[in-house]
């Protein structure tokens, strides 16, 4: 008899999906899906709301990173004003990537310390209460209190630029609409309720030497959990260095040959298609040329660092080259360095903060640029889960008759899949019993691409997430739920 | 005092409609801030300060439509990034911090929980009892009893 099993709720993951696993007779896996139940909407809504909303609206999408939506958004709007990114001010251009980095480093903390860690501290077959971030703070109060202050860290940053730490405005047409002050600045720079910036560098740093202290102990788990061959995919500087505001895209396969060759953002549209399966409202990406069914394509902190030849901060760099080098500078296809390269990602944020923060050109007040309005814009950033892609048109009047967003959780879409698909393979085949842990398993694949589901749809409202086990006549055999 | 709903959810916003009310008065002498939910950071905010009060929308029914009480700390394992009890947090504040601000929870009850910034009737009804209560019972009594 076959047997189907569904996990409807994941959790600790952003958004609402369920995974369904297909068993047959002998209950081996068939199939598994990770599906996207939320509806999506956002896309048509803003259709007619002059391009200046853009920014404001689309950042709605997520209480988690809706500073991604706002900045991918105003790149976009900044070409229908008739700006491209090197025609903005340098000080606009640097509070931008101030905030953004601010944005990457809390997103990645979030999850480091808040979804991720207790899988690691805890293991795969914890109990259900201790799989939790109040359990990690009962067991490590030290790794808490600085997770915490690490985000806030990065909230701060936020709220300094944008006024408020969720959905904030800093970015408008063609720059940025407030000065930085040096005394928002000094907040960073010294030691008060916050730690300075020296001590996330710090921090930081710890962090990564503890995921490589954890991957020393678990290096068979961590090195072949959930992983598969893939293709990779992000931006990039015009030398190859890691870049997360503005940069060329580029994408290698999983050994290292390039399927995209540093393109400009306008031309993502020639390169990119999306495909649809009637079993989730999340779209797949995929590169036009090689099709669905080889052209998609990882993104995120474990893609970037795989694209990257290199990263502009010293201390990341370092750690970079230390990364690449344990597969001997081939691309790294084990989904769970993801949360190796996260942590490198964070340091190499603070890094880049900390050089913002002391440079004195960030507190001028040069913050605006204008130009001649064109009928479209294309934004293209690389937002904490990875590339995001906004791309609005309007007309005459300035109303949206276009909008597209392909944000980073819909290009991991395939990626989530086949990592849910290896552990259906490799956890729960022909397993006499469906435990608890066996499905956690399951949502640990998934969490390690950091999914935001609500992004990924363009949902609004609740965002509960649901794993189920049928057999081969559908009926329901195991399955975990829970609300959000 | 602390906030906690969504004013683009009808009655989930009543925590933050009542602190908005509360800080326009200008009676009341603590910080204020809204917040769409509590985080665990807020456990690193709450631990600076002696008195911390909760504001949010109820749903269930409420007999007087609002009810003030303490607020004890409970460990609570069901945390999501969309969903952290104040007591969770207090627990966090005393465990992580050990710091044991005196806290309160005020829930005003509501009915209508869709996409609208608008209260409902009985939402704004439940809102000015719970403002006639607090600036009576609390605010009043706080600035007699100095």
């Amino acid at each position: 008899m076959s047997k189907k099993i569904a996990i409807d709720v994941v959790t600790r993951v952003e958004g609402h999906g369920k995974v369904t696993i297909h068993l047959d007779e002998k209950g081996a896996v068939k199939d598994a899906f990770f599906h996207i139940v939320e509806f999506r909407g956002f896309e048509r809504f803003i259709q007619g709301h002059p391009y200046w909303e853009a920014p404001l609206l689309v950042q709605r999408l997520c209480g988690i990173c809706p500073v991604s939506h706002h900045l991918a958004a105003a790149k976009a709007i900044d070409q229908i004003v008739g700006l491209d990114p090197g025609d903005l001010s340098t000080v606009a251009d640097k509070l931008r990537r101030l905030l953004h980095y601010g944005q990457v480093f809390q997103s990645h903390a979030l999850h480091f310390f808040y979804l991720a860690s207790p899988d690691l501290l805890f293991g795969l077959d914890a109990p259900p209460e201790k799989r939790n971030v109040v359990a990690v703070a009962m067991a490590d109060k030290e790794l808490a209190r600085k997770g915490i202050l690490m985000r806030k860290f990065g909230q701060e940053i936020i709220k300094a630029i944008a006024g408020k730490r969720i959905h904030g405005i800093a970015a408008v047409p063609g720059g940025v609409h407030k000065t930085f002050f040096p005394y928002e600045r000094d907040y960073f720079l010294e030691d008060n309720d916050t730690p300075d910036v020296d001590t996330m560098i710090k921090w930081s740093l710890e962090m990564v030497q503890f995921i490589k202290a954890y991957h020393e102990k678990n290096r068979v788990w961590l090195d072949t959990f959930a992983s598969y061959p893939s293709g990779h995919l992000g931006l990039v500087t015009d030398d190859g260095g890691l870049e997360l505001y503005d940069g060329k895209m580029r994408a290698i396969d999983s050994v290292g040959n390039t399927r995209l060759n540093d393109i400009h953002n306008d031309e993502y549209i020639n390169y990119f298609q999306e495909g649809v399966e009637r079993w989730s409202y999340m779209k797949f990406p995929y590169l036009k040329k090689l099709g669905m069914k080889e052209g998609w394509n990882r993104v995120g902190p474990l893609a970037r660092l795989n694209v990257c030849d290199y990263i502009s901060t010293p201390l990341a760099n370092k750690e970079l080259q230390e990364f690449k080098s344990y597969w001997n500078g081939k691309p790294n296809n084990s989904t769970m360095h993801s949360h190796w390269a996260r942590l490198i990602e964070t340091l190499h944020c603070a890094e880049l903060m900390k050089d913002l923060l002391i440079d004195e050109s960030i507190l001028g007040n040069d913050l605006l640029r204008e130009g001649v309005r064109r009928p479209e814009g294309i934004g293209i950033i690389e937002a904490p889960r990875g590339t995001l892609i906004h791309h609005y048109k309007v007309d005459d009047k300035g109303m949206i008759t276009k909008c597209n967003l392909i944000v980073s959780t819909t290009h991991n879409n395939e990626a989530m899949n086949r990592a849910v698909r290896w552990v259906a393979k490799n956890v729960l085949d022909k397993q006499p019993e469906i435990t608890e842990g066996m499905l956690n398993q399951v949502e640990i694949a998934i969490r390690a691409f950091d999914p935001c589901l609500s992004c990924a749809t363009h949902a609004i409202g609740k965002m509960p997430l649901k794993v189920s086990v049928f057999d081969h006549q559908d009926k329901l055999l195991h399955e975990r739920i829970k609300s959000s | 005092m602390i906030g906690i709903g969504n004013c683009g959810r009808s009655d989930d916003g009543l925590g933050w409609a009542f602190v908005e009310t509360i800080e326009k008065g200008g009676d009341f002498p603590g910080d204020t801030l809204l917040r769409y939910q509590l985080q665990v950071e807020d456990a690193d905010l709450i631990s600076q300060y002696d008195q911390v009060i909760f504001v949010d929308a109820y749903q269930g029914g409420l007999e007087d439509g609002y009810t003030f009480k303490k607020c004890l700390a409970a460990k609570d394992f069901s945390f999501t990034t969309h969903r952290l009890p104040p007591e969770t947090v207090l627990y966090l504040c005393q465990e992580l911090y050990q710091k044991n601000p005196n806290a309160y929870m005020l829930l005003i009850d509501g009915e209508k929980w869709e996409l609208e910034i608008r209260l409902s009737e009985l939402g704004q009804k439940n809102l000015q009892k719970a403002l006639n209560f607090f600036e009576e019972e609390i605010i009043f009594k706080a600035a007699v009893l100095k």
